[in-house]
């Protein structure tokens, strides 16, 4: 019996080893494709949800998460292995968000100015709105640099070293920055206390 | 105050689980005794706790990945990455082309520019002509220029050019849109004031006119609204001023004083303008300054008085040309009308003899319409009405009347006569109250009279005691109805005596049934 347990406490550790991303790029660079398909199984849903979070548009979701593994899928042969695969994964998600809203901005500066009815409805009146509304709205009218910390962090509870490398910054910016985040979140629902308590 | 907020950011921290083992023991020592920190750290974990209910996750997509696998089966091709760089290359490109041209041949921006602006100044220099010519100047305009130092620019005198010197004594020339007004007969009132006899006069005017002929190559017009002035023209206005003052200080020196307008006092006996006004006959001066709808520039022109003369001469002699076939077929107006066959006939009608005219003159042709007169409508009135409504019942066939009572009288005669025809119509009945009485509808008609009868039948209801005679149309509809009618009567007056029967019969039923009240015994005593 002794024997049979220990052959089955041996077998668990491998399959385990076999799995995780570092072995699958690995097999993926040997030239097994289908590697790929398990990687982005396994981290499609949290890419989506980091660019939904940023971007906060529902419709972009999949083109940009597309984007980002075809990106993946071209680069991986040269992974390092220095860092996690996640690590990378969602700087290059962070950063193909950025791109998309710098190219928003940019087209904004050309396109007519937009009505002041959108700014001006940002605040529904309390008693017509529900609290997750109101918290979403004061989101997302926070500056990118500190949202995206935040939702990284609360939502899809990245540590501050993953955010850290995801961004591009340092630890102590990204303690700062979230802090920061919530700061402003605050004043900015100073209005619905009441509503919110 | 920044200590405070350093620990506010460790407390964040502190939620989120991200400190040290040492800053976190730390941080829960000082929250003890801390009431500030505690409020803080509810707030920062109600926040923490607020945005992670608020914000939903993306929902799931089931076709993601089969969209990922095509799109990592396209290869995009070498192109789509030029493409991109499009804009880029475009602009690179442009600039190497024009570093190329502009070091093998340096001056051609300065060449075009020189094209495009004699091709400009080519443009408003076409047709210009001398203002004299277009604005149909007087000796009245060329004495305004002369004292009042304004010429209009064109016959409707709305724009005006005006000479004036500033203090510094530097002429100057600018285009204004309102002048002198009109009807100031300065030119009267000055040969007025001065005297002067009809000789006079006439050197006067000979005078203006010969500058007015100088001053045609000074200012130049053209429907482009161009104006090229010779910068000379200040000098002819000085010559002009001195040779009219010198002129009439001649003629009249005394009066002189009194009409000069003022500011002229310099040109009396000055010797050095009658020099100028030679000098200024004699000077060529090319240069023209060009106002026109674009820009202002100066550039020589060369107004060709003598080629501009030929062509006056020439467009005059084809006017006088053109203005003598006018009149020789003028005097031979051969007018000729052709009417179709139709209209012809009409010619016969009284009315349009009269009332239909032309006119020929030289000028013009006139043609009087005759007059459409309407016949007067006659309306009539509500008696005329009436009566023509009455006269039309006499003509209505259908007819009924009352015969009295048979009493005692069995014999009935009947007549009826006709207004258009010779006999009447006889009934007679003898026998009155039979069914087959009223068999002489036909009776003693003439043959005319009867085709009038054709359709009609008489009927006659010997039931009802001969009391209403009618006659009906065949065609009408009014005997079906009366037949319909009398059966619905008939049938429903057997229906009503059935009832009335059936009636009977219930009553006579409910009789028998009804219970006989108890006849009291009497009571023996």
């Amino acid at each position: 019996m002794k024997i049979k347990k220990k052959k089955k406490e041996l077998l668990y550790p491998q399959i385990l080893n076999l799995d995780d991303d570092f072995s699958l790029i690995k097999r993926f660079i040997d030239g097994d494709q289908s590697t790929f398909n398990t990687l982005v199984q396994r981290h499609k849903e949290k890419v989506r949800n980091i660019i939904y979070l940023t971007i906060g548009n529902h419709d972009l979701v999949d083109d940009i998460a597309q984007e980002v593994f075809l990106t993946i899928y071209k680069n991986l042969h040269n992974f390092r292995f220095e860092s996690q695969f996640t690590t990378w994964l969602y700087r290059i998600t962070v950063n193909k968000c950025k791109d998309h809203l710098r190219k928003i901005k940019i087209r904004n500066i050309f396109s007519p100015i937009k009505d002041t009815e959108e700014e001006l409805s940002y605040y529904p009146h309390p008693e017509e709105s529900e609290v997750r509304e109101i918290v979403q709205k004061a989101i997302s009218k926070l500056p990118e640099k500190l949202r995206v910390p935040l939702l990284l962090k609360d939502i899809e509870g990245l540590s501050y070293q993953e955010i850290a490398e995801s961004v591009q910054c340092e630890i102590g910016t990204v303690k700062s920055r979230i802090f920061r985040a919530r700061e402003g979140l605050r004043d900015i629902l100073k209005p619905y206390a009441q509503e919110l308590m | 105050m920044k200590a405070l907020y350093k620990k506010y950011e460790m407390l964040s921290a502190y939620v989120d689980n991200e400190l040290s083992d040492a800053d976190r023991k730390k941080l829960e020592e000082e929250l003890k005794f801390s009431k500030e920190l505690q409020e803080k750290l509810a707030e920062l974990k109600k926040l923490k706790q607020l945005t992670f209910s608020s914000v939903k996750s993306v929902e799931e997509n089931p076709f993601f990945e089969t969209r990922l696998a095509a799109a990592m089966r396209i290869k995009n091709p070498w192109y789509t990455k030029i493409r991109k760089l499009a804009p880029v290359l475009s602009i690179v490109a442009v600039s190497i082309i024009l570093m190329v041209v502009l070091k093998y041949n340096p001056q051609i921006i300065n060449r075009i520019l020189e094209q495009q602006r004699s091709n400009i100044s080519a443009f408003y220099k076409e047709n210009l002509k001398p203002l004299l010519f277009t604005a149909d100047l007087t000796n009245e305009d060329i004495f305004n220029f002369a004292f009042y130092h304004q010429l209009p620019l064109d016959n409707k005198k709305h724009q005006y050019l005006q000479f004036g010197s500033d203090n510094n004594g530097k002429q100057y020339f600018e285009i204004k849109k309102a002048g002198l007004a009109e009807g100031n007969n300065n030119l009267e009132k000055f040969i007025k004031g001065l005297n002067l006899n009809e000789k006079q006069q006439g050197q006067m005017d000979s005078i203006l006119a010969s500058y007015a002929a100088d001053l045609q190559s000074q200012v130049l017009v053209n429907k482009k609204n161009t104006v090229a002035i010779n910068p000379n023209i200040w000098n002819y206005n000085k010559a002009l001023t001195a040779d009219l003052i010198s002129f009439a200080t001649k003629a009249n020196k005394k009066e002189m004083e009194k009409v000069l307008p003022p500011g002229f006092e310099h040109y009396y006996n000055n010797k050095s303008l009658a020099q100028m006004v030679s000098r200024v006959k004699s000077s060529t001066n090319k240069r023209y300054i060009f106002f026109t709808p674009d820009s202002i520039f100066s550039e020589p022109f060369n107004f060709n008085k003598d080629e501009f003369k030929k062509e006056m001469q020439q467009w005059s002699k084809e006017f006088k040309k053109n203005m003598k076939e006018l009149s020789k077929n003028l005097n031979n107006l051969d007018f000729t009308v052709n009417l179709d066959d139709n209209f012809a006939k009409l010619k016969k009608d009284s009315a349009w003899a009269k009332d239909f005219k032309v006119f020929f003159d030289s000028n013009y042709c006139m043609v009087h319409i005759p007059n459409i007169i309407i016949p007067p409508i006659v309306v009539p009135g509500m008696g005329d009405l009436s009566a023509h409504l009455d006269s039309l019942t006499k003509l209505m066939k259908d007819y009924s009347f009352n015969i009295p009572e048979l009493g005692k009288h069995k014999n009935y005669h009947f007549k009826y006569f006709y207004h258009d025809s010779s006999k009447g119509l006889n009934f007679n009945f003898k026998a009155f109250g039979f069914d087959s009485a009223f068999n002489s509808k036909n009776h003693k008609m003439d043959s005319l009279f009867y085709s009038r009868f054709k359709n009609r039948n008489f009927h006659f209801n010997p039931d009802s005691m001969a009391s209403l005679f009618r006659s009906f149309r065949s065609d009408s509809t009014n005997i079906n109805q009366q037949r319909s009618l009398q059966k619905e009567m008939q049938e429903f007056q057997k229906e009503m005596e059935n009832f009335r029967k059936e009636m009977e019969n219930l009553q006579k039923e409910l009789r028998k049934n009804v219970p006989q009240p108890e006849t009291k015994k009497p009571v023996i005593i």
